[in-house]
């Protein structure tokens, strides 16, 4: 069986590479064009990466403490899986047309 | 927009809905939650979104004519994409004078397949439009680039010389 909680950090670290790249391209255009789009831009990304990396941090302070909180942990797991998921594709497709 | 200039926008929306009999009576705003019918004024958002949502996005309080959902559109591709930057030069290059790639190319000291692409990308963006001809075919803006050029104009002076 799948493993709900591992396949949601592993999402989690897609999405951190993910917008590592976004990030990257929205600096290189905010060093060229100062302007609150796009210091905007890169403010959104970051806080994106903020979020995902709450996330990973969340899933190591669950399965370091105790097995009650990881047991139930577990029987939430895919909703967090999905959440992630349904975020690696939105963040694809804006890393597919920021590349292009 | 100020908070006293959106407060005065809506109740003058709402004394007009008023007026024109909107409400089913009158007599029915005001009363008390847990009377018969409290009617809240929820159908005037959208238009109020409409017009003001983007109303950040002008210096000029809305005074130029541009529409701010191309601008919108214009700022995503030239700050928001790779080569963004390229992108907006070559729209500033071909602004008077329509150009072939190859001149672009030189103007611009590009590479002509990144030209390509660019031109490719603004054309299926619609915001320029290709001639005729196959062989070193001009590239134009299109008619809502030339209608926006002020926006245009307002992020080139944010490039500025670098």
């Amino acid at each position: 069986m799948l493993d709900f909680m591992l396949a949601a950090v592993v999402a989690a670290f897609l999405n951190i590479g993910l917008l590592l790249v976004t990030i990257g391209t929205y600096i290189q255009n905010m060093r060229v064009i100062r302007s609150y789009y796009t210091s905007g831009l890169v403010l959104v990304a970051a806080l994106l990466m903020i979020q995902n990396i709450v996330i990973v941090i969340f899933w190591f302070t669950l399965y370091m403490d105790d097995k009650v909180l990881m047991m139930s942990a577990d029987m939430v797991a895919h909703y967090l899986f999905a959440i992630n998921v349904i975020q690696t594709v939105g963040l694809s497709v804006l890393v597919w047309i920021t590349r292009r | 927009m100020s908070c006293l200039e959106v407060l005065k926008y809506l109740t003058r929306n709402v004394s007009e809905t008023l007026q024109s009999g909107f409400f089913i009576s009158s007599t029915n705003v005001g009363q008390s939650v847990f009377g018969t019918t409290v009617v809240f004024p929820i159908f005037l958002f959208p238009e109020i979104i409409s017009r003001n949502l983007f109303s950040f996005l002008g210096t000029d309080n809305g005074q130029s004519q541009t529409d701010p959902r191309f601008k919108m559109i214009l700022w995503f591709i030239i700050a928001g994409t790779r080569g963004g930057v390229n992108r907006a030069k070559i729209l500033n290059l071909i602004k008077d004078t329509p150009m072939n790639a190859n001149k672009i190319a030189k103007v611009l000291n590009l590479d002509h397949k990144t030209v390509i692409h660019h031109v490719q990308i603004l054309s299926k963006n619609d915001l320029v439009v290709k001639a005729q001809k196959d062989y070193g075919a001009e590239y134009k803006l299109s008619q809502i680039m030339q209608k926006n050029q002020k926006v245009l104009e307002e992020i080139v002076e944010k490039i500025g010389t670098k």
